[in-house]
């Protein structure tokens, strides 16, 4: 085992000696300073591995002979090693990263940066107090060195600007050392750690001053504009290895400091953090320079890490995991974005669509913008999970609220960042050179990433049973992405059905029927992919990666597995959402209320786990502590991807502009995600003994006012997969309102509704998908007259529309029916007769729907324009044989339901007679009103066509208008704000306040953090007042005035 | 009874009522023409009407759907009689309504209505779609209203069937819910007016202005398939508020009389008021009518 001391040893022999060896040229001392990186690394790797295996144990080194307080000494010990292991990787793939440009700026620039990752070594091994305060001026020295090194003002002002607050922050800890010794004769700490400073007068105001250098170097908002001004005007290879390793020495700092400052610290290291940590992303959503924004994203981390260093305490065991778990996403992910800052040379945050040109690079981004973000696979995530998991059971929920806030901020400016990335227009930028040392780094640590998520999930005790299965066959996707649309859709196809036929045996009869909607459902979706040609590149990963999440949900045993699918669904179908061509802004919008609803979900789990011993996921039907708000909670987070009103407002947009086969997947199939959820949350309401009617009283309003503002806002789209979309927030909030019922009947109708929305909008989402791949527009207005040129594709939207609107004798009834009885029974009147009038609407747009693109007038472009392709006709059709079945057997369906409910809603069942449905209010027999309408269709049917015989078929303007026969499409087919009329009367009710609403949101939060971001003016001496003035009032809030 | 009698009294039915909505049509005509100073059509306009278009051969049509439309006009309208009790007590009479409720009924209507407005929609003509918007967007203000009527008397009664509906009114005049229940009675009543499609209503034909609307490219034996749907349509929902709201009728004279005085009362109420325009009408139905509906739900609500 090679001693710790070489580390030293190595950078500052290496150091010297390149002042001697640089007339072998640059090349050569550049080589010389990455073998020594190299070989600090295998040192601090090779203690990391002994200690962690236990062939080693924690070691002090002494130098120069003596022992402490005449010594300095060092200390190996585990967490010691992983900083140190951590700074010198980083150390070496940032100096393989910045080998031109080190060597562009000389041998000088190559000693300071190795001196630079030595120091930092140092303060993460050394145990006196004083050696710190001198490694911390020579890391400040070196920073400064290295920026400075770099010609250009803004690293020269940035640099400068450096230098004064590292000067105030060293005359800080100097001042205290100073007190220290004259206190107590030593320096060492472990020795302070042994005499509990505060004990002697004054001992308060040392740990203080100490304890302000230390949480000032990481950069404490507000006053931390020099450190943002260092993360804009570095060379982002400085930036990364001050992002990562520097952060990383000056987090082990505090961890020191901390271990002697006494334990009514920790609430004030907490509060610094999660101030940090919230404003600091808050300011991040106003900006528009990636590396600042970057740098805003860099200091809320170490935010979020202070607020773990704060509750080590409550933590207990805990803490290495959530500490470690952030830290090393926080190190691997912003030092590969910084480095890919790097190559990309965008400042601009829209100029980041030229990484396109790159498509791995956009791999390499996402990977990272999810792992800080804290997306399931990446450690973030299980640590976060675990961190609010613990903050609730020991009642700090105004913690996690804040975290969860400051999170969300994060994500707010990260994706819209992303989506910049994905979307916006790149042709005018110019491809950059890739040289392959830079790009080599930025793999190495998505890989890292990777690997250490696999890692983290083994050592989480709750994590092992995480089924990683189909997250493997999506990985094998992402490597097969390369191979033509019909191989990977077969094999999409066969893994799906093959997934599925190992997982139905192992489900219940409610989960089963999700199951199907999802994987048959989304078996049927995938057929369609055929129609696509060429490689379609990510799509099927990313649709796959959305199933997966599905299939894990329903499979899921604990809430941390549920939780993991929840989030791997939301990626996936982000993903599929932002293929869309104008999907930009609709993907960042599905995003935010996503991870709002995922964070109340998370903070709902939080809640039911106190009290708990396991994460069960049946515990939350007791939930024994705040119940009620852990029920909103739940709800509130499913109601997100239901598309309640208030929350609705990203899936017009999302459904409507995404790609033909994508809007059936994310509507017909994504939405029954929240029911699932709410089913699953009702559920465990009945069962718990809390008082839950209230709930479902307000869900119950909540589900019939979405429903009516979904079906009128449909009224007047223009756009047929808009209109289609909300038609889905309308059919969602008929569900919601079945369920919130709460009886046996509501909740037959809620399933009915369910499997028919899941039948009728595949159908219809799938249909018009194809006739807009066909005719080129989603507006209904540019079509008309296309059942002369797509009879097939009219069929299917007639039979979907049919049973849309619940007219007999389609599935669509059976749903109508129940909801009077259910209703009636219920006794919620107004609700009801909100939900049909909502149904009533139904009829207006889908005439519309159905009249705009197939009926009336046939225009000129689309005199040629096929039927739709036969890949999409295949599922469509099968989902019309599926819709026929339940019409003419609605017993099939609902018997097996009722029996289903049951165990959950013993009385006011559906009673059968044969084909007889009994309540005690009405009944019906399907079948026989089936039997009875096709037999009299038929008859007249027969005797029209004997007396009509010989009639032929006219052309298309064998009509009179206006005196002539027309002879232009656009000017007689009725089309274009058709029910201008009807909105003259009702337009009070589209006012779209909800949108409205947000909009004021997002102008508040914008126009704050754009004001309040003033303070930081770039001008130096400013910086240092904020120091000062930050120091002043935790002095004042702390010590007291 | 076996299914062939019951066929058998089935298609009486139908005939008579088909005879019976002729015969109101025409006097339908009459009245307004009358109103207007002018001597109106003969009685037996419509038979002629009637014999003519089924007469005349049918060679043109517009496609399929354009086809279909008469034949789910006319479907719809006889499916109506079938699913409704038209006399009560009376097992022949009760046609095949023992398939399904009022809630089948409801829904049912709009059977018709669907696949009508998507074969005009086919033949292509302007005035067909500007009629169809019109009457889809009426058609869901006037449901509003109706179905608070409705609910309210499902309550009242605690029953979907229509013919238990019924059963609940006979005994005495006083028993009928536009007695019993005045404030639903009135809110189904003003509905109604609507759902007749008289003036004011009748902007969904405006037969001066937009040439009658949806049905304009319809000719020969499609338009007499709709002229008989319409005479049992116009019946039909003469006879749903009968049911609904005066007791039923347990004999065709009663049933004939009641209905005569339901229609005739849309009629007046037309030959009085001037057309509104749509957004007029669709306003109209969410004031009073909404009102009153609203009140008539309140009043068990508590």
């Amino acid at each position: 085992m090679v001693t710790p001391i070489y580390i030293v040893a190595t950078g500052l022999g290496v150091g010297f000696a390149i002042g001697i060896l640089k007339k072998f040229g640059k090349n050569f001392t550049g080589a010389l300073v990455l073998a020594a990186l190299a070989f600090m690394t295998f040192i601090s790797f090779q203690w990391f591995y002994g200690l962690h295996y236990g062939s080693e144990v924690a070691t002090y080194v002494y130098t120069a002979g003596f022992k402490p307080p005449f010594s300095i000494n060092l200390l190996m010990g585990q967490y010691e090693s992983i900083a140190s292991l951590m700074i010198n990787a980083i150390g070496l793939l940032g100096g393989i990263y910045m080998f031109n440009s080190l060597k562009a700026r000389g041998s000088d620039a190559q000693v300071v940066y190795l001196i630079l990752i030595m120091a930092m070594n140092v303060l993460v091994m050394t145990r006196d107090i004083f050696n710190l305060f001198v490694f911390l001026e020579i890391v400040s020295i070196a920073i400064a060195g290295v920026i400075l090194l770099e010609k250009s003002d803004r690293s020269m002002s940035a640099g400068f600007k450096y230098i004064l607050a590292s000067g105030i922050i060293s005359t800080i800890l100097l001042l205290g050392i100073v007190f220290a010794y004259y206190l107590t004769g030593t320096l060492n700490i472990d020795d302070f750690v042994g005499i509990s400073l505060n004990t002697y007068k004054g001992g308060g105001l040392v740990i203080f001053l100490m304890m302000m250098a230390a949480i000032l170097e990481l950069k404490p908002f507000p006053a931390n504009g020099w450190g943002l001004d260092l993360y804009e005007g570095a060379d982002p290879g400085i930036s990364a290895i001050i992002s990562g390793a520097s952060a990383t020495a000056s987090l082990f700092v505090l961890y020191k400091i901390m271990a002697f400052a006494g334990a009514e610290w920790n609430y004030y290291v907490a509060l610094i953090g999660i101030i940090t940590f919230v404003g600091s992303n808050f300011f991040g959503i106003v900006q528009e320079n990636t590396r600042r924004m970057l740098g805003y994203s860099s200091i809320g981390q170490i935010g979020l890490l202070m607020v773990v260093l704060g509750f080590k305490d409550v933590l207990g065991d805990s803490t290495p995991f959530i500490l470690f778990g952030l830290l090393i996403s926080h190190y691997l992910a912003k030092a590969g974005l910084f480095w890919l800052s790097g190559i990309i040379k965008a400042k601009d945050l829209k100029e980041w669509s030229v990484i396109r040109k790159h498509p791995y690079f956009l791999f390499l981004m996402g990977t990272f913008v999810f792992a800080l973000i804290g997306f399931p696979p990446f450690p973030s995530f299980f640590s976060k999970f675990n961190f609010v998991l613990l903050l609730t059971e020991t009642g700090n929920i105004a913690w996690v609220i804040a975290i969860l806030a400051g999170s969300m901020l994060e994500a707010i400016y990260l994706f819209r960042w992303f989506g910049y990335a994905v979307k916006s227009e790149n042709s005018h930028i110019e491809k950059n050179k890739v040289c392959l040392h830079k790009s080599i780094p930025i793999w190495i640590m998505a890989l890292a990433l990777y690997g250490f998520s696999y890692y983290t999930s083994l050592s989480n005790p709750w994590s092992i049973a995480i089924n990683f299965i189909p997250l493997a066959f999506v990985a094998l996707l992402f490597v097969l992405d390369f191979l033509p649309v019909y191989i990977k859709n077969s094999l999409s196809i066969l893994g799906m059905a093959y997934y599925f036929y190992l997982v139905y045996p192992q489900l219940d009869n409610m989960r089963l029927i999700f199951e199907v909607i999802f994987i048959v459902g989304g078996i049927l979706t995938l057929i369609a992919g055929f129609a696509y040609k060429g490689t379609r590149p990510g799509f099927h990963a990313v649709a796959l990666l959305m199933f997966a999440g599905l299939t894990a949900i329903i499979e899921a045993k604990t809430t941390l597995e549920f939780f993991f699918g929840w989030e791997l669904m939301t990626a996936g179908s982000y993903f599929l959402i932002i293929r869309g061509k104008r999907s930009m802004t609709h993907a960042l919008s599905y995003m935010m209320f996503s991870i709002g609803g995922a964070y109340a979900l998370l903070a709902a789990f939080g809640i039911s786990n106190v009290g708990q011993i396991n994460l069960d996921l049946n515990q939350i039907g007791h939930i024994s502590y705040l119940s009620t708000w852990a029920y909103a909670l739940l709800i509130l987070g499913f109601l997100t991807k239901t598309a309640s009103v208030g929350l609705h407002i990203w899936l017009p947009g999302a459904h409507g502009e995404a790609e033909s086969d994508v809007s059936p997947m994310v509507s017909a199939i994504l939405l029954k995600a929240g029911v699932f959820g709410l089913v699953l949350t009702l559920i465990a309401m009945n069962g718990s003994d809390s008082q839950w009617s209230n709930l479902a009283y307000a869900l119950g309003w909540l589900g019939a006012i979405t429903a009516l503002s979904g079906n009128l806002m449909a009224v007047f789209q223009e756009d047929a997969k808009r209109l289609l979309a909300y038609s889905s927030i309308g059919q969602l909030g008929y569900i919601v309102f079945a369920l919130a019922m709460m009886t046996h009947l509501g909740w037959l109708t809620a399933f009915t509704y369910s499997i028919n929305h899941f039948m009728y909008k595949a159908i219809l989402f799938l249909t018009i998908g194809a006739v807009v791949l066909r005719v080129g527009t989603h507006d209904m207005y540019k079509m008309g007259g296309l059942i002369a040129r797509m009879p097939m594709a009219f069929i299917a939207v007639l039979i979907g529309i049919i049973a849309l609107s619940g007219v007999p004798p389609l599935s669509g009834f059976a749903g109508k029916w129940l909801f009077y009885n259910a209703v009636m029974e219920k006794g919620w009147y107004f609700q009801g007769i909100i939900i049909f009038f909502s149904g009533g609407l139904a009829f207006l747009y889908l005439w519309r729907l159905i009249h705009t693109i197939f009926l009336g007038q046939l225009k000129d472009n689309h005199r040629n324009v096929k039927d739709i392709s036969i890949w999409f006709a295949i599922p469509v059709y099968i989902l019309i044989g599926g819709i026929m079945v339940f019409s003419v057997r609605p017993d099939w369906v609902l018997q097996p339901l009722g029996n289903m409910l049951s165990p959950f809603f013993p009385t006011g069942q559906l009673n059968w007679d044969h084909s007889y449905a009994y309540t005690t209010l009405g009944y019906w027999s399907g079948t026989n009103v089936f039997i009875t309408i096709v037999i009299l269709f038929l008859i007249v049917f027969g005797i029209l066509a004997l007396s009509t015989r010989k009639a032929h078929k006219l052309k298309q303007f064998d009509i009179t208008y206006s005196g002539e026969k027309p002879f232009r499409p656009e000017t007689t087919h009725v089309a274009w704000n058709v029910f201008a009329g009807f909105y003259k009367a009702v337009w009070p009710a589209t006012i779209p306040l909800v949108a409205k609403f947000w909009d004021y949101v997002t102008d508040f939060f914008h126009d704050g953090a754009g004001f309040t971001r003033r303070i930081y003016s770039g001008n130096g001496q400013a910086y240092m007042m904020h120091i000062l003035y930050f120091i002043i009032i935790t002095y004042i809030v702390i010590i007291g005035g | 009874m076996s299914i062939y009698y019951k066929l058998g009294y089935t298609l009486l039915g139908l005939l008579i009522v088909l005879n019976w909505g002729m015969l109101m049509s025409a006097i339908f005509r009459k009245i307004v023409a009358r109103v207007g100073g002018r001597y109106g059509i003969p009685y037996y306009q419509p038979w002629i009407d009637l014999i003519k278009n089924l007469g005349i051969r049918t060679t043109l049509s517009h496609g399929i759907m354009f086809y279909l439309g008469p034949v789910f006009r006319f479907t719809g309208a006889v499916g109506l009689f079938l699913f409704m009790p038209v006399l009560f007590g009376n097992e022949a009479w009760a046609n095949f309504s023992f398939q399904g409720d009022l809630v089948l009924i409801l829904y049912f209507q709009l059977f018709g209505m669907l696949g009508m407005a998507l074969g005009a929609g086919e033949g292509g003509h302007p005035h067909s779609a500007i009629g169809i918007s019109r009457g889809l967007a009426q058609h869901a203000a006037i449901e509003l209203p109706m179905t608070m009527g409705i609910i309210a008397l499902a309550i009242q009664y605690q029953t979907l069937s229509i013919s238990d509906i019924v059963a609940a009114q006979q005994g005495s005049v006083l028993n009928w819910s536009i007695f019993t229940n005045p404030i639903a009675g009135v809110t189904i009543l003003l509905a109604a007016l609507g759902a007749m499609g008289h003036s004011p209503f009748n902007l969904v034909k405006a037969p001066n202005e937009i040439p009658i609307g949806p049905p304009t490219e319809y000719h020969s034996t499609f338009l007499g398939i709709l002229m008989s749907s319409g005479a049992i349509l116009h019946v039909m929902e003469a006879v749903l508020f009968m049911n609904l709201l005066f007791g039923g009728a347990s004999n065709w004279f009663e049933m004939i009389l009641k209905t005569f005085l339901i229609y005739f009362y849309s009629v007046f109420v037309g030959v009085v008021y001037p057309r509104f325009r749509i957004e007029q009408s669709v306003a109209w139905f969410f004031k009073i009518p909404l009102l009153l509906g609203i009140i008539a739900i309140l009043m068990y609500s508590f």
